[in-house]
């Protein structure tokens, strides 16, 4: 029987490849998001290492339970001095460090900045043996000195002693020599830029005099870190916390570890995506296998095989596939997450090197799903196989196709707990993003499925119609594509599924971002009053609310709002509260407030509409708000509104009020109206000016404020889809296969062709056709699909209202799918014109 | 009607002169045609006779333009298939020539009279209706031409392949054991017609066949051996074809 399987593995090798090939994209992609994962998590595990060599112990806050910047709360530097007192201590260190608050600019004044990483400022007091960095080049900074990364330096041009202009939160650029280069740990910079100076310019910079937010220590020889941190305890006060490296370093570990782990999840649920879709494909090549193989079959079976020879025969051959499938995608993953680390670096957000790690859980994972995939899809042909009677070694039987009534039996019992499922997924109260996803994944699935079950009912009559202008201007060639693009409606039906899939997830989600835009959009038209934005350029982070101050003075503008997002304790809740100027912010954004007014001053809230109801709260009562520096107040309901789209929380204070009680003063966004009688560009320029020294910052009206939302969105876009290609490839491969094996069959019937005068190329024209047709069934369903599934999307997502359906790229997709089709033509269609006539008619 | 061998000329429907056809090379060297001399007149029904190996096979398929000759030249009316490339020969096929095999004669997607009129579809030039009827009534299929293959017998899949091959007007139909599939009454059937294609339509064929009966129909017998053309006999009868086969020493 072996022999068996491996002359039909010989036989068919050419098929089989391809079979081969799209279980490999599936499987190297699994394989790769392992490595990927693994690489990085031993990668930042190095670095943190790297980072606290020759720390024992770090003194911190504890960690707050309301914060709303991304910095670490601040204590008093004094600290230091008392702890470098204590015997139990060798070395220790006050530092500062901040996210995203100086820049050095170029030439133009703009600020240098890596595109996805961030940038950081910290206090450094040049090596020592706790020291985080380390000194490639120069001396550390001291007083109007900086030093700064290695990659920063490379890419704006800079060297040492050469003078740097740094914006600065206090919106007062400053010049600084730079006196080093530095590395973080050891390559661990990871593409962030770092900007450094002595601890008390730190402090003065950052305008947090006499402040620390971490002191490192070193124990003394002979103490043990027990001893060390039981003495850190007796002199540290309250609120603030003594830990060991080792935990510090599993602590920053688990941290990277959600983010990588979010990283191969993604990846890995495109990789599901794309062996759900070779699932289709391997079915298919082995069904038609043994449809062409019958007479085989029934001479074995009429020969004395048993039903379960066959279907083992079957199956060990789809085996042997699934196995060199699986090793292939061992190998290949290992590519793929080389490939996709260098795509992570060129998209500005580099990995820090590392060699990458293959875990036997990869090994394993990989070769169980390759092996398993390629079974579980093998089964019902191999099935199919083993009923094959000894009788049908003698007759010439087509294949039977299945009835209508079991394919609608059959694909309704499939398709309805699918929807089912997926419309629990996507609409019902589930906790735990997991089991929706769970749901929306095992629902898409099954309704895949059965869509694709169902869709052999109209392969027939869908194809004639698609067919039919084919025909009109192709004649007979066209006549001939049409007829046997319906000839085996499962075949063609399972063949376009793969290329159904792929578009149905890339339609959706082109209507899931064209409806974001929409929504924004209405979100800008309904909310915002505003004439000009100033935001940060790249990332919308936040950025020193000196802006408001600077804008305030100029005649040209009539009120001025920065909106700030902090973290509260309201009514019990901790929940994002809005800050702005309350009264001047009615000119600038349009809440829609439906009760009271929104200028509620210092002692007053303003509630989302929803919010109040929950609560209990109407206007004029008092609700308990606890801010993030312990302070707390009664404050009375003085407006209740209904759109929260745009400032993105449920409750609104003023600005004045918060600022007093948050660590940093920073503003998302600042919003603008100008007052009448100004010519429009010269006031736009008198604002530019305004700001200029708060580098980062850039100036916006409406219209380009949508454009660069709609840049963003597109961004994000690409990403998915590009991913998503993959279906397409894997569908690709499905087609050619399913081409060159219908071509297969039909040997004879092409020979009796060429005999009767068809040319090479009108046969190549046939082939050609045929695979348009099918691939253009399979876009279509699956555009129609995609679309259906974006709009039960942005109906389950309550914070998308506007629903928009792109149609130009849908007919663009179309497109794509049908030029698809005619590359995957080209080669059975080539190989269809080769054949010799006479053997061709005289093939069995 | 003609009792000796035709003078071979321009003017004949299909000629072969000096046909050599050499399969393989060195050791594995098969002559299957040894320098053939042979003219098909317009208007005749000539059968070709031979045992397998014979070359029969092979000089219908060098003659019809589905092989190319090793040596010699092969002409259908006065073009020599030889200086032919792909594409023109396609044509002649197309054009020149029709074609019955023994089986799977019709393409299964296409009925009965697309699969008639195929390769005036394929030539892509206006179909005359009217010839192409009176074809389909010719071979008794009038009312089927609306079935596709499987839902019409083996003697009417032949039919209707036969009614294809006369649909061009070729200037020569080659048949390939056209009715080696069929049961006895089937095949007096479809060669009655054929004969009458000829008779009527001034149709030319040629046919390869081993059986005598089938023989019979034609006017002319040619039969190979080895390559060569070792006897022919005129308006043969059964009886006559299997003397002769018998006096070959088969």
């Amino acid at each position: 029987m072996f022999k068996l399987v491996r002359r039909g593995i010989a036989a068919n090798l050419g098929r089989l490849l391809l079979t081969l090939a799209s279980v490999f994209i599936g499987v190297a992609f699994v394989s790769g998001s392992f490595v990927l994962a693994d690489s990085l998590r031993a990668v930042f595990s190095q670095v943190s290492e790297d980072i606290f060599a020759g720390i024992d112990a770090q003194v911190q806050a504890v960690e707050p339970e309301l914060s709303s910047g991304f910095d670490l709360p601040r204590f008093d530097g004094a600290l230091t001095e008392d702890i470098r007192a204590l015997d139990e201590v060798e070395y220790a260190e006050g530092g500062l460090f901040a996210f995203e608050q100086t820049y050095t600019l170029d030439d133009e004044g703009e600020v240098n900045r890596p595109l996805g990483p961030p940038v950081f400022t910290s206090s450094w007091g040049g090596p020592s043996p706790v020291s985080a960095f380390t000194l490639l080049g120069g001396e550390a900074p001291a007083g109007q000195e900086i030093a700064i990364d290695q990659l920063q330096a490379d890419t704006a041009g800079f060297e040492i002693g050469d003078t740097l202009t740094v914006a600065l939160p206090t919106g007062q650029p400053e010049e600084f020599t730079l006196s080093a280069l530095i590395d973080f740990g050891e390559g661990g910079a990871g593409g962030s830029y770092f900007n450094l100076f002595d601890l008390a310019t730190t402090q003065r910079i950052l305008e947090l005099e006499g402040q620390v937010d971490s002191i490192v220590v070193a124990a003394a020889p002979g103490t043990d870190t027990d001893t060390l941190l039981t003495a850190l305890d007796a002199v540290i006060p309250e609120g603030l916390e003594a830990r060991s490296a080792e935990d510090v370093i599993a602590d920053q570990e688990e941290e990277f570890g959600t983010v990588i782990d979010l990283i191969g999840n993604v990846l890995l649920g495109f990789a599901i995506v794309v062996l759900f879709v070779s699932i289709f494909i391997i079915y298919n090549t082995f069904a038609i296998l043994v449809g062409q193989r019958t007479r085989q079959l029934g001479l074995l079976r009429s020969i004395g095989a048993s039903a379960a020879q066959v279907r083992t025969m079957m199956l060990i051959e789809a085996a042997i596939i699934g196995l060199v499938a699986a090793v292939a995608g061992l190998f290949g993953g290992i590519g793929v997450a080389w490939l996709l680390k260098q795509l992570f670096s060129t998209a500005g957000g580099a990995f820090p090197d590392g060699p990458l790690e293959i875990q036997p859980r990869t090994i394993y994972v990989v070769v169980v799903v390759g092996l398993l995939v390629t079974l579980a899809s093998a089964l019902i042909p191999a099935f199919r196989a083993s009923r094959v009677s000894p009788l049908e070694a003698v007759r010439d039987g087509g294949r039977k196709e299945r009835s209508m009534l079991f394919r609608v039996v059959s694909g309704s019992a499939v398709i309805l707990p699918g929807l089912i499922l997926l419309g629990f997924g996507l609409f019902a109260d589930i906790d735990g993003t997991a089991e929706r996803l769970a749901a929306i994944g095992v629902g898409g699935g099954l309704s895949f499925l059965g869509v694709s079950m169902l869709s052999a009912l109209f392969a027939e009559p869908l194809g004639e119609v698609l067919g039919y202008p084919i025909e009109k201007v192709k004649g007979v060639t066209g006549r001939l594509a049409r007829e046997n693009a319906s000839r085996h409606p499962q075949r063609t039906a399972t063949t376009a599924t793969a290329l159904m899939i792929g578009l149905a997830l890339i339609s959706g989600v082109a209507v899931l971002t064209a409806s974001l835009l929409r929504t924004f959009d209405q979100l800008l038209e309904e909310a915002i009053v505003a004439d000009l934005f100033v935001f940060e350029e790249n990332q919308g982070l936040p950025f020193p609310a000196v802006v408001v101050d600077e804008l305030e003075k100029l005649p040209e503008v009539d009120a001025v709002a920065g909106f700030a997002t902090i973290e509260a304790r309201v009514d019990g809740e901790v929940s994002d509260v809005a800050a702005y100027e309350t009264a001047t912010g009615i000119e600038v954004v349009n809440v829609g407030v439906s009760q009271g007014s929104i200028d509620v001053g210092t002692g007053g809230i303003a509630v989302l509409s929803d919010r109040a109801e929950e609560l209990g709260l109407v206007l004029g009562q008092s609700v308990e708000v606890e801010f993030e520096d312990g302070f707390v107040t009664e404050l009375t309901v003085e407006a209740i509104y209904q759109e929260d789209g745009f400032i993105g929380a449920p409750f609104v204070v003023d600005r004045a009020l918060s600022s007093e009680h948050v660590a940093s003063d920073d503003v998302g966004f600042v919003g603008i109206t100008l007052a009448e009688g100004f010519d429009i560009t010269a006031a736009r320029t008198a604002v530019e000016a305004a700001v200029a020294d708060v580098a980062q910052v850039v100036v916006q009206d409406n219209s380009e404020f949508r454009a660069e939302a709609e840049e963003q969105i597109s961004q994000l876009q690409v990403i998915v889809i590009g991913l998503l290609v993959l279906c397409l490839v894997v569908a690709f491969f499905g087609i050619v296969n399913t081409m060159a094996l219908s071509i297969l069959e039909r040997i004879r019937e092409i020979g009796l062709l060429r005999a009767v005068g068809m040319t090479r190329s009108q046969l190549r024209a046939s082939v050609r056709w045929e695979a348009v047709i099918v691939a253009v069934f399979g876009s279509l369903l699956g555009i129609i699909m995609g679309v259906l599934l974006g709009w039960a999307t942005v109906t389950a997502v309550p914070d998308i209202t506007g629903l928009a359906i792109p149609w130009t790229q849908l007919v663009i997709y179309l497109v794509v799918g049908a030029i698809l089709g005619v590359i995957a033509a080209y080669f059975p269609a080539a190989r269809a014109a080769r054949l010799n006539v006479l053997d061709a008619i005289a093939h069995e | 009607m003609p009792t000796t061998s035709p003078t071979i000329s321009a003017t004949m429907a299909a000629r072969a002169v000096d046909a050599i056809k050499v399969y393989g090379s060195g050791d594995t060297e098969v002559h299957a045609l040894r320098g053939v001399n042979v003219g098909f007149e317009r208007g005749r029904f000539t059968a070709i006779m031979g045992p397998s190996g014979s070359g029969k096979s092979t000089l219908m398929h060098c003659m019809a333009g589905l092989d190319r000759l090793t040596g010699g030249e092969a002409y259908i009316g006065d073009v020599a298939i030889s200086t032919l490339n792909d594409k023109e020969l396609t044509r002649l096929r197309r054009e020149k020539v029709g074609f019955i095999f023994q089986a799977y004669n019709l393409v299964p997607t296409l009925n009965a009279r697309e699969n008639i009129t195929l390769p005036l579809d394929l030539g892509g030039g206006d179909i005359d209706d009217a010839w192409v009827d009176e074809v389909i009534d010719a071979v008794g299929l009038s009312d089927r031409v609306t079935h596709r293959p499987n839902e019409l017998s083996g003697g009417q899949q032949q039919r209707v392949a036969v009614a294809r091959a006369l649909a061009t007007r070729p200037d020569m139909v080659f048949g390939d054991e056209p009715t080696g599939n069929l049961d006895s009454r089937t095949s007096s059937e479809i060669l009655t017609f054929m004969r009458s294609a000829v008779d009527e339509l001034g149709q030319s064929i040629v046919m390869v066949t081993h059986d005598p009966i089938s023989a019979s129909y034609a006017d002319r017998v040619l039969f190979l051996d080895d390559g060569k053309i070792v006897h022919e006999l005129f308006a043969p009868t059964t009886d006559s074809v299997l003397d002769a086969i018998r006096d070959l020493g088969h």
